[in-house]
């Protein structure tokens, strides 16, 4: 008997997710497929409308070792897709380290369509083996901003950068755009920017550190990318505040009553943040920097817990207010 | 088999002149076998030097690539490596007595380190160029560095001695060096990266911009020296600059300076190094210390700098 369903070629792990801009004028889904571990939710009725907001989950709440998530992506032009997530990722235990859990996610961005994928961060457990690898190809005024970071573990169980190995790997390329129906490219794609971080617990030589060691003390590390005509306020925001940042190991002289003046006199909304912020780094012992590369912004940051490397990210992206513009307050919610 | 039982079986069974020479291919198709299970790819094949006839013997003939070697290795090549310390500037101006995590800084501490994060990000590209020394290879690791560096500091750091590896190679040397029949066409694969870097530096992102390690890799390997050679050199001239820029910080002195060089600690922590890498695509390249990405991307923010980098 011939069955009535279309047949399922899905794979485990696998999704696909095609965001397009529907005719009136807002974003929407043309695909949502998705198979166990994996699960993709997108709200029915959902409260804002700057972009489709789809969250990335899966069951469980983890990856148990040797899981693989595919996930393919495609956002259409002048499309706005938002990413997130529900908790940490965790990556459960493995049993040997050849079993390893796997993440990989495939994401095209046709012209002046935007992505922002803001999701919580990984949370290795001890002893994981995870690798996780994300790539972007991006036509000429796509948009992206890209958050990824990495937890030292769960505290409570003393864990503290206590897995095997964890790698991720992003990757951004300009992809021209295609002339269609399978005629070859004129120009090849090119790498613009490759950010890969290989954490592993092996020591070949006894004077190299512990790997917690070598975290001097961080419980977060992180990664923001930012591409594109919709993240370039922001991108230069950071580049802005990273140049305005005082000088490390500069010493004030100033007398007590003297700093205390500078305070009362008149400071602009957008100082006062700023101060805020600065004394938040430091109790935080919160580190960052920010580069232009190849027409991107890398922005990279470690901070002493999860939570302050949370509230940090949350109160730079509102402070400078684009992804909520652009994307709406629901792109926001694993950083606040 | 030894020389000796095929001796015994030559003498006490005399064969036929036909039957002497089949032995004789047959024990040379197992040589060549046995030769060719030490592929380039096996870390431990440089590491026996071969063995000259007669050592105690002077050279006959100049000895073209142990010459490279002294010259490239030597502190005087001016590739301005002085001006960058790789984050130690950075890493001592975030120590902190107040920080539980970050009490002292030492010397000791950062040495291991910034080998560990410098071959894990730079060295596979240092040995891909090496081995394939064409000029497309060597566009396109450059291009991928330049995409994989993303700092500010760091990348102004591998272009500026990249270039001066460069202009060294087009002003010097290859203006004394021998038409060698062995790799004409890398020689000329330089000069046409040369031009390339010269062509495309006002563009916003240059087809080609000179990075240190891939240009490194395809001088060594032009001018003959081995895989194994290279690497040391490239992980010990980092070493050599660290160690400089620790004097000249004032964290010791130039004795204790020539100890830590000549110590065990950093021999062994260079040839674990290059194991660790010697297999590495550069698309696995990538960095295993990141907080030195913070520290290298801060070194903008120091109140005072000696250094570059």
């Amino acid at each position: 008997m011939i069955s009535p369903f279309p047949k399922s070629s899905s794979v485990p792990g696998e999704g696909h997710l095609i965001a397009k801009l529907l005719p009136q004028g807002t974003s929407g889904l043309e695909t949502f497929k998705y198979q166990y571990p994996l699960k993709l939710i997108t709200p029915l009725r959902p409260s804002e409308t700057e972009s489709t907001l789809v969250y990335l989950l899966s069951y469980g709440g983890g990856l148990v070792a040797g899981d693989h998530v595919n996930l393919k992506v495609d956002v259409r032009s002048q499309a706005k897709l938002s990413m997130v997530t529900r908790g940490h990722t965790k990556v459960f235990t493995t049993t040997s380290p050849e079993i390893v859990t796997r993440q990989e996610m495939r994401v095209s961005i046709a012209s002046e369509g935007a992505l922002c994928l803001l999701p919580d961060p990984v949370q290795p457990f001890a002893g994981s083996v995870y690798e996780q690898k994300q790539v972007f190809r991006m036509e000429e005024d796509a948009s992206l901003c890209l958050l990824d970071w990495v937890t030292q573990g769960r505290i409570a169980r003393g864990e503290n950068w206590s897995f095997v190995r964890w790698i991720g790997r992003n990757e951004i390329w300009t992809a021209p755009p295609d002339e269609g129906d399978g005629e070859a490219k004129l120009e090849k794609d090119r790498l613009l920017v490759r950010d890969t971080v290989k954490l592993d617990s092996d020591k070949p030589h006894p004077e190299l550190p512990l790997l917690r060691d070598s975290m001097h003390g961080a419980a977060v590390m992180g990664t923001l990318l930012l591409k594109g005509p919709l993240m370039k306020s922001l991108g230069e925001f950071f580049l802005a505040e990273f140049a305005t940042l005082p000088r490390i190991g500069a010493r004030d002289f100033r007398s007590e009553a003297a700093k205390q003046a500078a305070e009362m006199a008149k400071m602009s909304p957008r100082e006062k943040w700023r101060a805020e912020r600065l004394v938040m780094e430091r109790e935080n012992k919160l580190l960052w920097t920010a580069a232009k590369v190849r027409g991107c912004v890398v922005v990279k940051f470690g901070a002493r817990s999860v939570e302050a490397g949370r509230l940090w990210v949350g109160s730079m992206l509102q402070e400078e207010g684009s992804i909520s513009s652009h994307f709406g307050d629901h792109a926001l919610i694993c950083v606040q | 088999m030894t020389i000796d039982s095929i001796q015994d079986q030559v003498f006490s069974h005399p064969k036929s002149e036909t039957d002497l020479e089949n032995e004789i291919a047959e024990l040379e198709r197992k040589l060549a076998t046995a030769k060719a299970k030490l592929s380039p790819h096996n870390p431990l094949r440089c590491r026996q030097p071969p063995k000259d006839a007669s050592p105690e013997q002077p050279l006959s003939t100049p000895n073209l690539s142990h010459h490279y070697h002294l010259l490239l290795s030597d502190s005087a090549l001016p590739l301005g490596s002085f001006a960058f310390s790789s984050g130690l500037e950075s890493y001592l101006a975030h120590g902190h007595k107040s920080d539980p995590y970050h009490p002292h800084t030492s010397f000791a501490a950062f040495l291991p380190l910034s080998i560990s994060s410098y071959a894990s990000t730079t060295l596979p590209f240092v040995l891909s160029a090496h081995r394939d020394p064409s000029l497309s290879n060597l566009v396109s690791l450059d291009d991928t560095q330049d995409a994989s560096i993303i700092c500010t500091v760091g990348r102004r750091a591998s272009i500026a001695q990249g270039r001066a590896l460069l202009g060294i190679w087009e002003r010097s040397f290859s203006l004394t060096f021998p038409s060698s029949p062995r790799q004409p066409a890398a020689v000329g694969d330089l000069k046409e990266f040369a031009r390339l870097v010269k062509r495309s530096s006002s563009k916003e992102i240059p087809d080609a911009s000179a990075h240190l390690a891939p240009l490194f890799g395809a001088v060594c390997s032009v001018v003959g020296l081995t895989l194994q050679q290279t690497a040391y050199m490239f992980l010990f001239g980092h070493v050599k600059a660290l160690v400089s820029a620790a004097v000249r910080a004032g964290m010791f002195g130039p004795y204790q300076a020539q100890k830590v060089l000549a110590g065990a600690t950093v021999q062994e922590l260079i040839t674990e190094m290059i194991k660790r890498e010697w297999d590495t695509v550069v698309e696995n390249a990538g960095q295993n210390v990141p907080v030195m990405d913070l520290w290298f991307g801060r070194h903008e923010v120091l109140y005072s700098r000696i250094f570059n980098s």
